[in-house]
């Protein structure tokens, strides 16, 4: 140990609900938040965010030129692998060379065209077209990995010798038990911001976090709000995240009759978002804006369309449609009868399985107004493949990225970004809301960037292929005794994971 | 029955084992969901069409029947999706797991179960047997989650005595007096549990068989002859009464794995129920094969050794032919 500080842990216990998110590399860890910064102790980016925005990691300056649509990227000449060899600029051009043969499911190099070492600590990234999210999903994202290791690996799926975890970030992987759920990280003595506030990082599986961290067992985890109040007057610090997660309502827009706009209108005008946080959730949570972002994004738009609730317009546009009501007062068109499946499903949200009753308050919502429902439970994974294959009729689900880059809005609304996810609406029949979605991911300056994503919420909303219903209170507690200030990261770590692990909580 | 006629249920245990093994080889067509949907599609994964194609193309190979019977006897059960290890490895690290937590519940509320019903039925109609008998019923129809959450609330949130968490302290450096001290600490609330859960039922199947033994005539001898009543309780009456225990014991073996999921997912304690509940939410086939597959024939085999145990508990069962 190089150093003593006064203020120097020997432990943070971090609790987790599932326990194990996959080994800590890039091939390894599983393609979600949890899994994700399990990785990021072990491996550095080229840039990193704080409180604030973005921070220096590997590149402790970086710029870019429009002309040559590049960005330039100077390393810290101090970073060093675990394995005591420098980084230099050709891991980095490496690392982009070898995501480009063998992804990484986290992030697209598609865009890159060329990376290129210039001297040991310099490197330029050229692009084959503007992408606007790369600082974010790229130099913020994409985990640096030594060339002198993988350059021999031909399978990294299966590669998991030691080598396998040799980072350039301020722990090093120590052990993952997979019986137990818990990891463990060391600090790397010569971290290049240096050795870290934390000598070890331990992760457990604890399924109560009430009472982990009521009894000391665990330092830090995310908590329900309900157990906020017992939590602080126990001494705990309850810190609260900006809302970048949303309960979603998902349409099949696909078939009748929710292919017409004015039937997802009246089932917005229907659905009261306020009762479903006030009976659901006790109050804890607010109400989503229709155009996904919310008003903690930086390009949040104040002037997108709201539905409010209102039976009445929902009813008189079910009647425009030529709906009318049977003799219990249902909806009917032309003698059939308008019944419609809502499937629900507990969600796993930061890795703890959430219970709710949304599905029921939205049953009842919509009876109300005279559209029957039936309302069907089902495990995640079955429900997660039925919208998969639009194999159903309205769904209730839920993800977060919302408050990371705007980029999110096209992989939750075009098919050609959110093909493959099951929280995407994958709705391309407005021609002007494909082509904002396109001029955002190529315009380069952030004001104009702004305009073009303020329109889309606008439009999106207007077109309304999925609802947003709420975002729900994100909060986590921790032990102020170890002495170490842990926050949510503004606009989420890396892509946007709302989970307040951020690893400059721990450098001085 | 004798020795020779038992062996005869051989044949028939091994052809329900191949129907327990094609059982399972067919178990990923009946079930809905995939392994790419579970892993792949959140919101943060870039996969582009190719690279699905491909995940689902090498996520949905599958061997023969005749190649899965060979792996599955050569101990090659594969690799786990989500874990990336052998799944022989993932079993044998959970399998100590719920063998201490189940294996030391069974025994123990067998045990004091079948003493404490023995006891009941001989004071018939004494305050103390309705009195048990009352509230073991009542204790009966309280699922383990209640019994979980009142013991998680009461000795590990109020009272803070015991972890709320784990089977043991992750990385830590104990010696083996220590290890095993910090092992009991981890195990008693999920213990408690457990044995609260299962000692009404075998109570009260004890103590039911126990009044039915006490009405034979051959109490009654052994009574004329004299002998010691712990003698007439535990030598004449009690051994007939253990059948019934033992049938019991032998079927609940058969929940071995879901048995313990509650306790296992209140507690965070680790075991086979975890394994399989993680992996059937992540649609990691090959490991739901494997641990339903495993633990379909662990049932059977305790069955088939109990057969045996009929015969030497009761020797009218070995007679009986």
């Amino acid at each position: 140990m190089p150093f003593l500080f006064a203020d120097q842990v020997a432990e943070i216990r971090i609790g987790d609900g599932k326990g194990d998110w996959g080994y800590p590399n890039p091939f390894g860890h599983y393609p979600r938040g949890p899994g994700y910064i399990r990785m990021s102790w072990v491996f550095d980016t080229l840039i990193w965010k704080d409180q604030k925005g973005y921070v220096p990691a590997l590149a402790e300056s970086w710029s870019y030129d429009p002309d040559r649509m590049a960005f330039t990227f100077h390393l810290n000449p101090n970073a060093k692998w675990h394995d005591d060899q420098p980084v230099t600029a050709e891991d980095v051009t490496f690392t982009i060379d070898f995501f480009k043969k063998h992804p990484y499911h986290w992030i697209n190099v598609e865009d890159v065209r060329l990376a290129s070492a210039q001297g040991t600590h310099k490197v330029v990234v050229y692009l084959s077209k503007p992408y606007s999210p790369f600082l974010s999903d790229i130099g913020g994202t994409m985990p640096i990995m030594p060339r002198h290791i993988w350059q021999s690996v031909e399978n990294p799926g299966t590669y998991n010798d030691s080598g396998a975890f040799i980072g350039s970030g301020p722990y090093r992987f120590m052990d993952f038990n997979k019986t137990q759920g818990t990891y463990l990280y060391e600090a790397f003595d010569d971290y290049y911001q240096g050795r870290p506030k934390a000598d070890r990082i331990i992760y457990i599986r604890a399924g109560q976090p009430l009472v982990s961290l009521s009894n000391g067992q665990v330092d830090l985890s995310n908590i329900r709000s309900d157990m906020a109040e017992h939590l602080r007057q126990k001494g705990l610090v309850i810190i609260k995240d900006e809302r970048g997660w949303n309960k979603k309502l998902m349409i099949n827009h696909k078939k009748t009759p929710f292919s017409d706009k004015r039937f997802r209108h009246a089932l917005a005008f229907a659905i009261d978002q306020q009762e479903i946080i006030d009976k659901s959730h006790r109050g804890f949570g607010a109400p989503a804006s229709y155009g996904l972002l919310s008003i903690d994004h930086d390009m949040y738009n104040p002037d997108t369309p709201t539905y409010a609730y209102n039976p009445e317009k929902a009813r008189s546009l079910m009647e425009a449609m030529g709906y009318q009501k049977d003799l219990d007062g249902f909806y009917q068109k032309d003698g059939n009868p308008l019944k419609i499946e809502l499937l629900s499903s507990n969600i796993t949200v930061a890795g703890q399985s959430i219970v709710d009753r949304d599905g029921e308050v939205i049953k009842k919502q919509l009876e109300q107004v005279g559209i029957r429902i039936d309302l069907v439970n089902l495990e995640q994974a079955t429900t997660d493949s039925k919208v998969r294959n639009w194999d159903f009729d309205l769904v209730v689900s839920g993800h977060g990225g919302i408050s990371g880059d705007a980029r999110i809005l096209n992989e939750m609304i075009s098919s050609k970004y959110g093909e493959g996810s099951v929280n995407s609406a994958r709705y391309d029949s407005s021609p002007k809301l494909n082509r904002l979605l396109e001029e955002q991911m190529m315009e380069m300056d952030n004001d104009r960037r702004k305009t073009i994503v303020q329109s889309i919420q606008k439009v999106y909303a207007e077109e309304l292929p999925a609802i947003s219903l709420y975002y729900p209170d994100s909060l986590s507690a921790y032990n102020p005794d170890k002495g170490i200030v842990w926050f949510y990261t503004k606009g989420g770590i890396s892509k946007g994971i709302p989970i307040p692990q951020n690893k400059m909580a721990l450098i001085r | 029955m004798n020795n020779s006629s038992r062996k005869q249920y051989i044949p028939a245990y091994i052809l329900a084992g191949l129907v327990m093994l094609a059982a399972s080889y067919s178990l990923p067509r009946w079930l809905p969901g995939d392994f790419v949907t579970a892993m792949y599609s959140n919101s943060h994964v870039t996969l582009t069409e190719n690279q699905e194609l491909e995940l689902r193309a090498y996520y949905t190979q599958r061997p023969n029947f005749g190649r899965y019977l060979l792996d599955f006897f050569t101990f090659n059960w594969g690799y786990s999706y989500a874990f990336l290890t052998p799944i022989s490895g993932l079993i044998a690290g959970a399998l100590p797991w719920t063998l201490l937590l189940m294996g030391t519940a069974h025994v123990l509320s067998m045990v004091f179960g079948f003493i404490a019903g023995v006891e009941a039925a001989w004071r018939r109609g004494a305050m103390i047997e309705k009195a048990g008998v009352g509230s073991m019923t009542i204790l009966q129809g309280v699922p383990e989650l209640g019994i979980g959450v009142i013991l998680l609330l009461f000795f590990a949130f109020h009272l803070e005595w015991f972890p709320a968490a784990g089977g043991e302290t992750a990385y830590v450096n104990y010696t083996t007096g220590r290890w095993v001290l910090d092992l009991s600490h981890h195990l008693a609330l999920p213990l408690v549990t457990l044995f609260l859960a299962y000692f009404p039922g075998n109570f009260l199947l004890a103590r039911g068989s126990m009044v039915m033994v006490l009405g034979q005539q051959y109490l009654e001898t052994a009574r004329a002859k004299g002998l010691p009543p712990i003698r007439i309780r535990y030598a004449h009456a009690a051994r007939n009464a253990l059948l019934p225990m033992v049938t019991r014991f032998g079927l609940r073996i058969a929940f071995m794995v879901t048995g313990v999921l509650v306790v296992e997912t209140i507690y965070a304690y680790p075991g086979l129920g975890t394994l399989l509940f993680n992996a059937i939410a992540m649609r990691d086939l090959p490991l739901i094969q494997a641990i339903v597959l495993f633990s379909s024939l662990v049932v059977l085999f305790v069955n088939l050794c109990l057969e045996f145990v009929y015969g030497l508990l009761d020797p009218r069962v070995k007679h009986a032919s």
